[in-house]
């Protein structure tokens, strides 16, 4: 039984006869792992599999070697951040965060102590004491989020957790998740904001119609589509002359001048023999500028996995 | 206990309490406890405004006593009843129908009151309405309590309260919190239920010690002394708020589990209802189960059932083969454990679908 990893085993929902995830066999690392999907493709389903939220049709989930259903151990190693937007009734930011630490068995002033300290840490302090019903949808998400990371997880799961955050949140926020993440934590983020996780992801899980159809580090997926050479787009002075020069290589599958005329976009079958042959060819006295994948990231391996109008909704 | 499930257990309550006696759903419990308490004091406040009434009838009338009120018969002439009792108090309704002369007599000795109802002169009707007794308010206190109180009231306020602890967070939303925390979900099912059984015991035992106070308000003080001093009164009172506290716990255990397994609450508490209702009427072995039987089983007041009442709801209001003060308590505390553990065992199973899934 793995001590630092996420694990399920053969895993299946169903609700009734509705699909939730279908035999969903996954060892998580730590680090920022992103579920991606759209909507419907199962992410909440997996996050609330594996915080116990549900229990599995089938299979089995393990979380740093414990179960959910030992909720004592387990929840005091987890945060869950859930999308769901609700509150208890009549509650301050302040009271939410601090009721539920009392349920960790913190004593008043220890509960105090620390809702105080995180509140401070998701940028609230000065509307603790309001009601939540008055917050905005970002002040809602991070009094949720504090609420989470009060009890300090190992294990924080996060679901859409940047929604609603103006762009500087946005950021504090990402930053807080890689402070996390450094620490040698797992942080579980599920998105349909494919750019977002490309800035944020140690490595992904793509989720269709509640199967995973890929999971790793995106530039490992994306190496492994063989079916879609990998475009890259150099910026140079002569990209006639280096088109030339790149089609005597059998992995350059295409090269096509920029419309601007001052760069070639390449499709190669394999990304590693071609930085290797560009180094030979940089040394060999062409001008290179810039040398830049186009299609290394999410959204392209997510679009040639599953289709291209999956990944704009 | 291990002091950790302890101060869980406190911290569950200490949310739940926030929300049984502040939330707005908590209103109509309020309400609910508030009706009967105004039923009394509406009948204190006729009693004291009959005795004012009386008292001034009485001045006018010297020399009349119940005892000669009681003597007016009907077919007595005008001047054999003012030889009995002197001159009325208050002549009413004068008036000529048909050729007949009506007229209404009014006689008090400032306790009890008669009317005598004249036709050409002849007694033909008397109304004799006696002092306010202690011991028939008394029996009134317990037929409200038994079939309005607890029946009603305490049954329907223990509905909201109970069915709410969780299908309420259900409908809100927010009960995944509970089950994000490190605590067992029978932790979460035990603060809840205490803490519902603290508001509705709080707000439905204050509701039966006022309606006790203000039963015995318009009572002479030295009457009420007696009652409470050298009577039954503190056993009575005593007996009324332990039978409200067992009754919001019996209530409470039933529409807690009932919360846990159906989505509607309407169902269980019309269900319910009509079983406690026919309590009386069922086999003996059947009767057992359910939480009037035995609460009706603990009312110190026994009331009688009037020959007047007819048979289906004689039926119905009877108490048949009450069951001794400590099997009472002892069967309803079975009820109850016996349902909290289903909860429990129901709560370890639980899973959160609000039916937002992505």
């Amino acid at each position: 039984m793995s001590t630092d990893q996420i694990v399920f085993e053969n895993v299946s929902k169903f609700y009734g006869e509705v699909l939730g995830v279908n035999r969903v066999t996954l060892s998580i690392p730590p680090g920022i792992t992103s579920l991606v999907g759209p909507n419907g493709s199962g992410k909440t389903t997996l996050m609330n599999l594996m915080t116990g939220l549900l229990r599995p049709s089938r299979g089995r989930i393990t979380v740093c070697g414990l179960e959910p259903s030992d909720p004592e151990k387990f929840f005091r190693l987890v945060g869950y951040c859930s999308q769901f937007d609700s509150f208890p009734k009549g509650f301050t930011g302040f009271e939410f965060v601090y009721s539920f630490l009392r349920l960790f068995g913190q004593t008043h002033r220890q509960a105090s102590r620390v809702a105080w300290e995180t509140i401070e840490r998701v940028g609230l302090q000065e509307a603790a004491n309001r009601k939540i019903a008055g917050y905005s949808k970002g002040m809602r998400q991070r009094i949720r989020l504090a609420q989470a990371i009060a009890h300090d997880p190992r294990v924080l799961i996060l679901d859409e957790p940047l929604n609603g955050l103006d762009p500087l949140v946005r950021a504090e926020t990402i930053a807080l998740f890689r402070d996390f993440a450094r620490e040698g934590r797992h942080l579980i983020i599920s998105s349909h904001v494919l750019h977002e996780v490309d800035i944020i992801s140690d490595q992904v899980i793509l989720l269709s119609s509640g199967y995973v159809v890929a999971e790793g580090q995106i530039k490992a997926v994306r190496e492994e589509i063989e079916e879609h050479p990998m475009q890259i787009l150099i910026r140079c002075a002569r990209p006639q002359a280096l088109a030339s020069r790149l089609f005597e290589h059998e992995h350059v599958v295409e090269a096509k001048v920029h419309t601007d005329g001052g760069g070639l976009l390449v499709k190669t079958k394999s990304a590693d023999q071609f930085y290797l042959l560009l180094n030979q060819v940089a040394l060999g006295g062409f001008d290179i500028q810039t040398v830049a994948p186009v299609d290394d990231d999410v959204n392209s391996v997510y679009g040639y996995l599953i289709g291209q109008e999956e990944t704009t909704r | 206990m291990n002091p950790v499930w302890m101060s869980q257990l406190w911290a569950v309550m200490r949310l739940e309490l926030k929300k049984s006696f502040f939330n707005r759903r908590s209103f109509w419990i309020y309400l609910l406890a508030l009706a009967p308490v105004l039923i009394f004091a509406g009948h204190a406040l006729e009693v004291s405004t009959k005795k004012e009434r009386r008292a001034s009838l009485a001045a006018r009338n010297t020399g009349v006593t119940a005892e000669k009120m009681r003597q007016v018969r009907r077919g007595m002439t005008m001047d054999e009843v003012s030889k009995l009792l002197g001159p009325p108090a208050e002549k009413i309704a004068t008036s000529r129908r048909q050729g007949v002369e009506r007229q209404n007599w009014l006689y008090s000795d400032g306790r009890s009151e008669l009317r005598v109802y004249f036709a050409d002169e002849e007694v033909r009707g008397t109304n004799f309405r006696g002092a306010c007794s202690f011991g028939e308010d008394t029996i009134v206190f317990s037929a409200v309590y038994q079939f309005f109180f607890l029946r009603l009231m305490v049954f329907f306020g223990c509905v909201f309260v109970f069915i709410n602890l969780f299908r309420g967070e259900m409908l809100d939303k927010s009960l995944h919190y509970y089950l994000l925390a490190p605590l067992r979900r029978e932790i979460v099912v035990g603060g809840k239920f205490l803490a519902g059984l603290l508001a509705t015991s709080v707000i439905f035992a204050s509701s039966v010690a006022l309606q006790f106070l203000i039963l015995n308000l318009h009572f002479e003080p030295q009457v009420v002394e007696q009652y409470m001093g050298q009577g039954n009164g503190w056993h009575h009172l005593m007996s009324y708020l332990g039978v409200t506290v067992l009754a919001c716990l019996g209530y409470g255990t039933v529409f807690l589990t009932a919360g846990m397994f159906l989505r509607n609450p309407l169902i269980p508490a019309v269900a319910i209802e009509v079983w406690e209702s026919i309590n009386g009427i069922l086999p003996a072995m059947l009767r057992k189960f359910s939480v009037i039987y035995y609460l009706r089983s603990l009312t110190p007041v026994e009331v009688p059932i009037d020959r007047g009442v007819p048979p289906p709801i004689a039926m119905l209001a009877m108490n048949v083969d009450p069951a001794p003060g400590w099997a009472a308590v002892l069967g309803l505390l079975a009820v109850s454990g016996a349902m909290l553990f289903i909860a429990a065992r129901s709560a370890r199973g639980l899973q959160i679908n609000y039916g937002a899934e992505g």
